[in-house]
């Protein structure tokens, strides 16, 4: 078939049959669709401590829910560029860093307040076994979601907007797992959720590798 | 010139969106030497492909056009498509090592034509598959196995699903392979 051809072809059909939806309804949908899996998953199996409510009274409580919420935020506003071609990803993703930037100054002034003898307790805790792995798993069933959704839209660079997919998906999974855990120094949370995160994103990064290709 | 020519390619394809098949025609039509641009400066290891690149990247600018948005210039949303359907080419390239079709033909891998033999064997073969649907199925699977294009390049072309395709290639290679054993138990 010589291009010309192919021109007069492709021109037969010029708006499709049945216009797509907009990709943006189709990343809502996705994104409520995991979002329901993860809090049906969490409350089936851990569920969120006792008294939760009035301690988010207390700002190193909220944050640790907070701060993950921010990072999943941000990293949303930048999910829809990121499948548009030639589409620049925006302030949002910009931004992105300063969440990192406040988990490590959290970090590094809970870090001073302890004593020297508290610090290295503080910082393993006792839960990094079921906290990694359950970031990681709460992210899968937002990440399938989102993923599904992008797969409409044609990405530059198919592993970055996995990634920040799996970002999304880490950061509203640490935010609901953030509610059932019960260690609140930012010694111990900015260090491990931070890495909970971070696998979600490199998960998503290769399930968009594997299949945001088009 | 760079606005200007934005702005006309923007109305013609508002126009396509809008369901006129002539002012789709015309977009594609002036932004295909574009295109061609783009993949011969930046596909320099592609040689002979250039043209099937280019239109790769014209079925994916049909496929994917609800990610163009009317407000944004049509410019870096073209050049974005061409540069990504490139760089796939040329990987696709690396990946089957340089070789040239009849080397890749040659190939003894599962889903690779039965028994290498003489590209004459191979024609009578396909030549088998030709009857029913005016060699539809010879073309897939020269398409397909052959060329190594992808099932959703050779559905857009022949006007059938992706799923159709993988069928009818499979269902091809299945007689194929039959059809070799037949032949060489033969004299």
């Amino acid at each position: 078939m010589t291009t010309e051809e192919l021109i007069a072809e492709l021109s037969k059909r010029p708006a499709g049959a049945k216009p797509p939806a907009p990709m943006g309804r189709a990343l809502a949908l996705g994104l409520a669709a995991g979002l329901a899996v993860s809090v049906a998953l969490f409350l089936a199996v851990l569920g969120p401590r006792p008294g939760l409510l009035g301690l988010w009274a207390d700002p190193l409580i909220a944050a640790k829910t907070l701060m993950p919420l921010a990072a999943a935020c941000l990293a949303l506003t930048a999910l829809l560029p990121s499948v548009r071609p030639g589409a620049a990803l925006g302030a949002g993703a910009r931004a992105l860093w300063l969440v990192p930037a406040l988990a490590a100054g959290l970090f590094a002034l809970a870090f001073a307040g302890l004593a020297p003898g508290e610090r290295l307790a503080t910082f393993i805790g006792h839960s990094i076994q079921v906290c990694l792995p359950a970031i990681s798993l709460l992210s899968l069933p937002l990440t399938a979601g989102i993923v599904a959704a992008l797969r409409r839209g044609a990405p530059e660079h198919p592993a970055r907007a996995g990634a920040l997919a799996g970002l999304v998906a880490g950061g509203l999974a640490a935010a609901v797992y953030s509610t059932f855990c019960t260690e609140d120094s930012p010694v111990f949370y900015a260090v491990w959720y931070s890495c909970g995160i971070g696998i979600a994103t490199g998960l998503g990064a290769l399930a968009g590798a594997r299949w945001l290709r088009w | 010139m760079g606005a200007e020519r934005d702005r006309r390619w923007s109305e013609l394809l508002r126009a396509a969106n809008r369901g006129d098949g002539a002012a789709y025609a015309a977009f594609l039509t002036e932004v295909a030497p574009v295109i061609r641009t783009v993949v011969a400066g930046r596909g320099r290891s592609l040689g002979a492909e250039v043209e099937d690149v280019v239109q790769e990247v014209l079925i994916a600018l049909h496929t994917k056009r609800h990610t163009w948005r009317e407000s944004e210039p049509v410019a870096p949303w073209l050049y974005a498509i061409a540069r990504y359907k490139t760089l796939d080419a040329a990987r696709a390239g690396r990946r089957r090592g340089q070789m040239s079709p009849l080397d890749e033909a040659a190939e003894p891998a599962d889903e690779r034509l039965p028994e290498p033999g003489a590209a004459g064997d191979v024609a009578r073969l396909l030549a088998r598959l030709g009857g029913g649907e005016g060699g539809r199925a010879a073309r897939i699977v020269r398409a397909l196995g052959i060329e190594g294009r992808s099932a959703a390049e050779v559905a857009a072309r022949e006007g059938m699903s992706e799923g159709a395709v993988r069928v009818a290639y499979h269902r091809a290679m299945a007689e194929l392979k039959a059809g070799a054993g037949a032949t060489e138990r033969e004299p």
